[in-house]
């Protein structure tokens, strides 16, 4: 059954909720100017990855990543699907942790962590456990809900822009390759895109449509970086912990009902930072399920969540989950690099033995 | 059953902590401030906050104060003492003291940026008399209207265009930025009106360097469009009202010699004419008398290199990023600024006016 407009609409808002936090951090801190080189760079970078990624799954029409992998035999799906689980299970923990910690920062000081911690994980947790059609429901309404509100408060973002911290446009500064900062702002990238290989036998996608939705991403990249800018100019920019969030502060609107838009924001992004979690647990579970076979998959979902949630009251502060952060860049480009090709080339040589 | 009771149990859990309450405190049991005064007495600074409380049904003016090493701290102190929690989220006016701000507030602004505590939305303004003096002045009399002080910068009340707005992310942006100042509004107590505007203060980096009067202040409103309403008098002829403005800018950047062109368009309506004066001369002597008040400034604000109308803006595709960075110091100085004033005159109101074809006949 073709379910397009719900993946479309899953693969933008996932990627809308990871967008607005870390990654503008990462972009102004990796270059001190002309910001738009790494931002395309990155882009299309995904655009490239993402096209041989469906350009593979393609040519396994109905089969999912995990069956992919497993025609091979089991020891060679093995080396295949472990680094995903690890950068899938450090994901989960670095969004955990690092959201909840967004929320204290920005509007609930006094609430301990942990507090913040347990509803975030507990609905992601009960989406996750009711399969990935209510995965994919939830994420359609949250999104016909919260994206006319995120979008309407995007749109106001730009109430202080001074368009002309643009400049200077050709003074490209090529320091943003040597920054660790820079591979960490892959994580906005690389989060979201191995599900299309996780839900084939249950919704099919067009691979054009998709592809359109990710260029359709390129301006919220862009103005999640350029709004601060903008606003602020780099050298203030940059000594923000969230620049976006703060240049959204900065919006002054005295007819508008509520004083600060920066809570309705975030809390629209959170929510699809919550169908991202648990689209990800879902993910680890499937995998974690094929190879132990006899434990019932919402078993180990619960068991998954309950060790998540402990391994994230254990980290003692924001220096340790911006360590785990960076520690899953290997993982992440080893699942930006080696997954895609590989699908693809399997692919290409089944259709070979075909003929 | 037993799965549909562990529903429920799960259902009341989630709706407790989904409430994100923790440690609430009741609306009635936080004050809430409008106006809040900083001044820095050797190392201790001392917070003023004027806090509207309802007596009786009307509103009435509480002012509190304490010292301390932080402000922070000398919040929490207050709080310590009073029956309520002191919370700063609808401070809208942050008063600063003369002395302050020329020692520099960039701790002070980094501080409301760090802790989001009060709206970076808030504005900053500069008293020009001890503060404890200027709350007691400005709440005794105005005791019926609470948040006065607030309304005074307003938009839509009580602000003209000789009133600078600059709000704290503008002064924390200043404070960093190689390219942006602000001009801060200064004001004393005192007058039939209570609150008198002396002008403005340029800020350099978080500190005053320079003042500048409420018709200069005017022009920088021009200059960034946003003089509409600004009523100006032309020598003793006439005075108009400003309609609306335009400014259009072409920026040269030759031999390391910065050069700037403005053009400001400026409509405007006739209000007053004192004896028979042709349109076209008022016309003239406007546009002189805004050149004039504008070099002024200028060399002024050079002086004190303080760039409070962004004009590095300008120029950032012709200067590298690594020496705007000298902006201020280097080129700022040396920059040849050229402003002429444009002036239409859109309507006389209900009486015709001389025009000078009509005055030949």
């Amino acid at each position: 059954m073709n379910k397009n407009l719900q993946v479309i609409l899953m693969y933008f808002i996932t990627h809308v909720g990871l967008i607005f936090f870390m990654y503008p951090t990462d972009i102004i801190e990796s270059a001190s100017r002309t910001h738009w080189v790494p931002i395309f760079i990155g882009m299309v970078f995904h655009l490239v990855f993402i096209w041989i990624y469906m350009k593979g799954l393609s040519y396994f029409p109905g089969k999912n990543i995990i069956d992919i992998y497993m025609e091979k035999g089991k020891g060679l799906s093995l080396i295949f699907l472990i680094p995903i689980i690890g950068y899938f299970f450090l994901a989960n923990i670095t969004t955990v942790r690092a959201y909840s910690e967004i929320i204290n920062i920005v509007f609930l000081s006094e609430t301990p962590l942990w507090a913040t911690m347990i509803p975030f994980l507990f609905i992601a947790t009960y989406i996750a456990a009711k399969g990935i059609n209510v995965i994919f429901h939830t994420a359609f309404i949250v999104a016909c809900v919260f994206l006319p509100l995120f979008l309407f408060i995007f749109i106001l973002s730009f109430q202080n822009v001074d368009w002309r911290y643009f400049f200077p446009l050709f003074d490209i500064d090529y320091s943003f390759i040597s920054n660790r900062s820079y591979y960490k702002s892959f994580f906005s990238f690389a989060g979201v895109f191995l599900f299309l290989g996780f839900i084939q036998p249950y919704h099919t996608y067009d691979r054009k449509k998709v592809f359109l939705s990710a260029i359709l991403l390129l301006p919220f990249f862009l103005f999640s970086v350029y709004v601060p800018i903008l606003t602020f100019g780099q050298a203030t920019s940059a000594t923000f912990q969230f620049p976006f969030v703060t240049a959204l502060d900065s919006v002054y609107i005295s007819w508008l009902v509520f004083d600060r838009i920066t809570m309705f924001f975030l809390i629209s992004l959170l929510i699809f930072i919550m169908i991202f979690l648990s689209l990800l647990l879902w993910m680890v579970c499937s995998i974690l399920v094929h190879f132990v076979p006899i434990v019932k998959h919402s078993y180990v979902l619960y068991f998954l969540s309950i060790l998540i949630f402990i391994i994230c009251v254990m980290l003692p502060d924001w220096k340790v989950v911006e360590n785990l952060f960076w520690w899953n860049t290997y993982f992440r480009f080893y699942v930006i690099l080696v997954i895609p090709f590989s699908v693809l080339i399997f692919g290409v040589r089944s259709k070979r033995k075909v003929r | 059953m037993v799965k549909l009771s562990l529903k429920l149990i799960f259902l009341v859990f989630v709706i407790v902590t989904l409430t994100g309450c923790w440690d609430t405190k009741d609306i009635d049991h936080r004050l809430l401030p409008v106006a809040m005064g900083i001044s820095k007495e050797g190392e201790e600074y001392q917070v003023i906050l004027q806090v509207p409380e309802p007596v009786g049904g009307q509103m009435k003016n509480r002012i509190i104060k304490e010292s301390g090493q932080t402000i922070t701290k000398t919040i929490d102190t207050l709080s310590g003492n009073m029956e309520s929690q002191i919370d700063l989220l609808h401070v809208k006016v942050i008063l600063i003291d003369k002395q302050l701000a020329k020692e520099g507030v960039k701790d002070v602004i980094s501080g409301f940026m760090r802790s989001r505590d009060v709206s970076s939305n808030a504005l900053v303004t500069i008293c020009d008399e001890d503060i404890e003096k200027f709350f007691n002045t400005v709440s005794n009399d105005l005791d019926v209207n609470a948040i006065n002080l607030f309304e005074f910068f307003e938009k839509n009340a009580g602000w003209t265009p000789q009133i600078a707005l600059t709000r704290v992310w503008q002064v924390y942006r200043s404070v960093h930025s190689y390219t942006h100042d602000v001009a801060v509004p200064i004001v004393v107590s005192g007058g039939s009106t209570n609150i008198r505007h002396m002008g403005s203060a340029v800020m350099k980096n978080g500190k005053m360097v320079e003042t500048i009067t409420p018709d200069e202040t005017l022009l920088i409103n021009a200059f960034k469009e946003e003089s509409a309403q600004g009523r100006v008098e032309v020598s003793d002829h006439a005075s108009v009202l400003i309609i609306s403005n335009k400014t259009n800018s072409k920026s040269n950047f030759i031999d390391d010699e910065p050069s700037l062109e403005n053009v400001i368009n400026l409509k405007v309506v006739l209000l007053e004419t004192k004896s028979d004066h042709t349109i076209e001369l008022i016309k003239e002597e406007l546009s002189t008398i805004l050149q004039e008040r504008f070099d002024g400034m200028f060399t002024k604000l050079q002086e004190s290199e303080a760039d409070i109308l962004g004009l590095g803006q300008h120029f950032r595709n012709k200067i590298p990023r690594r020496e705007l960075k000298d902006w201020r110091s280097k080129y700022y100085q040396e920059l040849k600024m050229h402003l002429s004033v444009e002036i239409d005159i859109q309507n006389t109101g209900f009486l015709k006016s001389n025009s000078s074809d009509q005055s030949a006949n």
